[in-house]
């Protein structure tokens, strides 16, 4: 590849970075990023297809943003968004141009504004390679095209060490650019802000409302990450295993679950139950993957409130509303939202249900095939036990029927084609099938819908679309509320594969330190970043524990550092010497060495005079300390520097000289 | 600009990705000026100079670029506070080599231009900012007056006076016999080889190693007349030089005369130039010291 390609691909390379970190907002129409991967393709191609088509290539331009404006108006678009897919496919257009000095900067101006944009449009993690990608590919580029704009037409200039010499740059400029984003104060006016969009892929929460079994799906197998809570008191385990619900059910019509409870008005703050002991409460944030606006919270959730919904610019409070399915719904569309919910730690809370709720817990389909009831009555056997019953129940179902997320499609009783003909099903059949053999024994039910889980990362547990599920939730009178899940343990978390979950994780984990680390960095972290660096460390008690293990160990990392830099810096000055110093430090060794031979000094300083007085002696030492003489005078003033090593070269021929005449 | 937009962005929004894109932004413009200083750092620099400098047509000029340690990249040399205008640019200086560079300069006018300095600039690594070096190297260039056609033709020496320019009839050359060729009708007879003219039927004319060629002496006045408008002696510079271009490219031996300055009829490059010199530093103070001849 030549000079000039090499270069209009990393300009290239460096676009399509930029693009990529604007596009991973998944804002950017679909249009937009097949108009701009085809341009890229035929740029890498060195297809240049708009060389000598200016006009053609604007008049393209032109209907592109005819077409974003449109989109603009009809509301199908954000301003922002369309500003920056412009930028994109403005940049599309110069990269086919006829390539030159102007052309390249228009393209990198163009990228700048991308990545501008993608700053504004993403939090994804994925943007700092992109930044970085961009960094790299447009520096190298740029530091091509300034060299070949004063490069003669016969001049030839080495690629190899040019391309060096950018890269420390572009690699100090990264690190200088993270060291500014640390200690740069961090001030905000807050005029307009913008939250980050979806991201790439369909949200899904694994929420609607209605709970319909059979039918297809595989919501299971979706790793996303929906939704992070921070819990107070913090439990300190690495899997939560707990359950989250958002609806609750509890009409059945044999086909499918719906929820009869009363709404409620629009309102800040939603109250369901009224105390309890072991309050825990929980910070949620449901992010742009969730894609619902329902409202969960760790079982039994009482209260929500403090809802925020984060606007393309802006933060707003966010009314909640009920509705039937006793779900609690902000009241407007975002993209993302934040709220606090206190809940009960335990589910068995003595909470009556109301004789109307109780008779609708105990209401069956019509067409309900009579083996349900059978069945039920020969699991439950001679159990008196309440309590027992259900569990018998449940403990039947979880080991006698297998889970598998293969749906059987449209059957006219699912539930019966699950108990007496798959014997196989997820979480909403084993959960339809239990609260409908506990009805037919007596026993209210509801069908609740949430998730189940939670995987620590940092200070919060992450929650995923895979971690849907489904379960059930008896009345006993007099002990309330009993939570009963008849789904086997191992199916009732998401299902990724073993490779995948592990990059899953490790993802996540970056994720999560990319989220607390650049995302919701602030100035508060600034603060105390400084404290930490200024204060020695104390315990509790207020007794210093300097130097701490955890100080021992950054002190011997800076000095590892610093010793290294030392020693290339030591290195290199004694790789390159100037040729003065060397020639200067000859001269020191010449004087030093025949300081010792007896006579020689009466003959003066100056070693030019010494070197005459010997050669017209005739002495053994003139030939070595004429050398000597000859290649200081070369190599302080007649542009012919010492070469490595040879100063040791002629310091030890002298030694030698000297030795064997003294 | 765009730097300040970002850093109004970032402060606006409070978004740390675009602190992020702010400092990757002011990180690489402070790399950018320490990799332009280590550039200049270490480069040495020496005035070649130009063969000959004529005003208001460009001339090649010269300077030897050697960078010691480093590799230096994208460099424009150019001469410091002087008239002269352009430039030359060159794409990189290998480390421990010397390269010369040459560049196209242009002097608006005659005369003698003081040198002070030469300056070194360069745009890498990215182009963002021209960072400058001035190296003190002290030297003077002399700018032959404008290349011109003369303003008028010269007068044939049968018919003009014989005041200013020497007798054609006092010589028909000199040497030895070169060739023999046809007399054109307005050629002296005196020239005619009557032997051979004789045997060939016809007149023909001896021609010898050196042609006899009349000699010119140019007069330049110094003085300025009362109203007479400034650039006028460059002007007068400007006719003579290119007369005595003229001349001297035909073989004319050509002399030189104004004020005190006397410069004897002679041919050749050597002579040329000492005229252009003289004619290029007329007027100035101090005058050039020049070969002082009465003719």
């Amino acid at each position: 590849m030549n000079r000039r390609r090499l270069r209009l691909a990393l300009r290239d390379l460096g676009a399509a970075s930029a693009f990529v970190s604007m596009a991973l907002s998944g804002q950017v129409p679909a249009w937009a990023m097949g108009l701009f991967g085809s341009g890229l393709a035929l740029a890498l191609l060195d297809r240049r297809v708009f060389e000598h088509r200016s006009r053609i290539s604007a008049g393209v331009l032109l209907a592109c943003a005819l077409g974003l404006y449109a989109m603009v108006a009809a509301g199908r678009l954000d301003l922002v968004v369309a500003a920056c897919s412009f930028a994109g496919l403005l940049a599309c257009q110069r990269m086919l141009a006829l390539p030159g000095e102007t052309t390249d900067q228009q393209v990198h101006l163009t990228s700048l504004l991308m990545i501008a944009g993608g700053a504004a449009l993403s939090g994804d993690l994925l943007f700092a390679p992109c930044l970085a990608a961009f960094a790299i590919f447009a520096s190298l580029s740029l530091g091509m095209s300034v060299v070949d704009a004063n490069r003669g037409s016969s001049e030839a200039v080495r690629t190899g060490p040019l391309v060096r010499v950018l890269a420390w740059g572009v690699a100090f400029a990264l690190v200088g650019g993270v060291a500014f984003f640390i200690l740069v104060p961090r001030l905000s006016w807050s005029l307009a802000g913008r939250r980050s969009g979806v991201g790439l892929g369909i949200p899904s929460s694994g929420f609607s409302d209605r709970v319909q079994i059979g039918g297809s799906g595989r919501i299971k197998t979706n790793p996303r990450v929906v939704f992070r809570a921070t819990l107070t008191p913090d439990p300190k385990v690495d899997a939560l295993g707990a359950y989250w619900v958002g609806k609750s059910f509890d009409t059945f019509n044999g086909i499918e679950w719906s929820g009869s409870a009363r709404p409620l008005p629009a309102q800040l703050e939603v109250t369901l139950l009224h105390g309890g002991k072991q309050l825990v409460l929980q910070q949620l944030e449901l992010l742009p993957a969730y894609g619902s606006r329902t409202l969960v919270g760790l079982d039994v959730p009482i209260m929500f409130g403090s809802g925020v919904a984060h606007l393309p610019t802006r933060n707003a409070r966010a009314r909640l509303v009920v509705l039937p399915a006793q779900e609690v719904r902000f009241e407007s569309e975002s993209g993302t939202y934040g709220y606090q919910v206190y809940s009960r730690g335990n589910a068995g809370s003595e909470v009556e249900w109301s004789q109307a709720e109780q008779e609708r817990a105990l209401e069956l389909p019509a067409t309900l095939d009579p083996r349900v009831a059978a069945l039920a009555r020969e699991i439950v056997g001679d159990e008196q036990d309440p309590e027992g019953r259900m569990r018998r129940l449940e403990r039947a179902l979880s080991t006698r029927f297998q889970y598998t997320l293969d749906l059987p499609g449209e059957v006219a009783d699912p539930l019966a084609d699950f108990l007496f003909v798959r014997r196989a099903g997820h979480c909403e059949h084993f959960a339809t099938a239990l609260a409908v053999m506990l009805r037919t024994l007596g026993t209210p039910t509801r069908v609740m819908a949430g998730f189940y889980g939670g995987e620590r990362t940092g200070r919060e547990y992450l929650v995923r679309a895979g971690d849907a599920h489904a379960w059930v939730e008896a009345y006993l009178p007099g002990r309330g509320r009993v939570r009963l899940d008849a789904t086997p343990p191992a199916g009732r978390v998401g299902a990724p594969n073993a490779v995948l979950d592990w990059v899953l994780r490790q993802y996540e984990a970056l994720e999560t330190k990319w989220q607390s680390s650049v995302l919701d960095y602030s100035f508060r972290d600034q603060a105390e970043l400084t404290q930490r660096l200024i204060t020695p460390p104390q315990r509790k008690d207020g007794v210093r524990l300097w130097p701490s293990r955890w100080h021992l160990t950054e002190l011997a990392g800076l000095g590892a550092v610093g010793a290294l830099v030392v020693l290339a810096f030591r290195r290199r000055a004694r790789r390159t010497p100037p040729a003065s110093t060397e020639a200067a430090r000859l001269l020191d060794d010449a004087e030093r060495i025949l300081g010792r031979v007896p006579g020689l000094r009466d003959l003066g300083p100056g070693l030019e005079k010494v070197s005459d007085a010997l050669e017209r002696a005739c002495h053994p030492l003139a030939p070595v300390v004429s050398r000597v003489v000859r290649r200081y005078l070369e190599a302080q003033f007649g542009r012919r520097p010492l070469v490595s090593g040879e100063r040791r070269g002629l310091r030890a021929a002298l030694k030698r000289a000297v030795a064997r005449r003294l | 600009m765009l730097t300040l937009g970002v850093g109004l962005g970032a402060l606006n929004t409070g978004n740390n990705l675009l602190y992020l894109v702010l400092g990757l932004q002011l990180s690489t413009i402070v790399i950018s000026g320490i990799l332009s200083e280590r550039v200049l750092r270490d480069l040495e620099v020496r005035r070649i100079g130009a063969e000959s400098a004529f005003a208001g047509e460009p001339f090649p000029f010269r300077w030897a670029l050697r960078a010691a340690r480093q590799t230096a990249y994208a460099l424009t040399v150019t001469e410091d506070q002087s008239p002269l205008t352009g430039e030359a640019k060159v794409g990189s200086v290998p480390r421990g080599e010397e390269r010369i560079v040459r560049g196209l300069l242009c002097a608006p006018r005659r005369g003698p231009v003081a040198l002070t300095g030469i300056k070194v600039t360069t745009t890498f690594p990215f182009g963002f900012f021209a960072k400058s070096r001035i190296f003190d190297v002290c030297d003077a260039l002399v700018v032959f007056p404008r290349r011109v056609p003369p303003a008028a033709q010269l007068e044939h020496p049968s018919s003009g006076a014989l005041g200013e320019r020497s007798n054609p009839r006092h010589s028909d050359g000199d040497g030895e016999l070169h060739s023999l060729r046809p007399l054109r009708p307005d050629e002296d007879a005196r020239r005619v080889h009557w032997t051979k003219s004789a045997t060939a039927g016809e007149l023909l004319r001896v021609e010898r190693e050196r042609e006899e060629r009349e000699a010119y002496t140019l007069t330049v006045p110094v003085a300025k007349d009362p109203g007479e408008l400034d650039g006028e002696l460059d002007r007068r510079c400007e006719a003579a030089a290119g007369m005595a271009q003229r001349l001297l490219k035909a073989g004319h031996p050509v002399g030189l005369v104004s004020g005190s300055l006397r410069l004897r009829p002679a041919t050749g490059a050597r002579h040329e130039r000492r005229v252009l010199r003289a004619l290029a530093l007329l007027g100035f103070d101090p005058e050039p010291e020049l070969e002082a001849e009465t003719p």
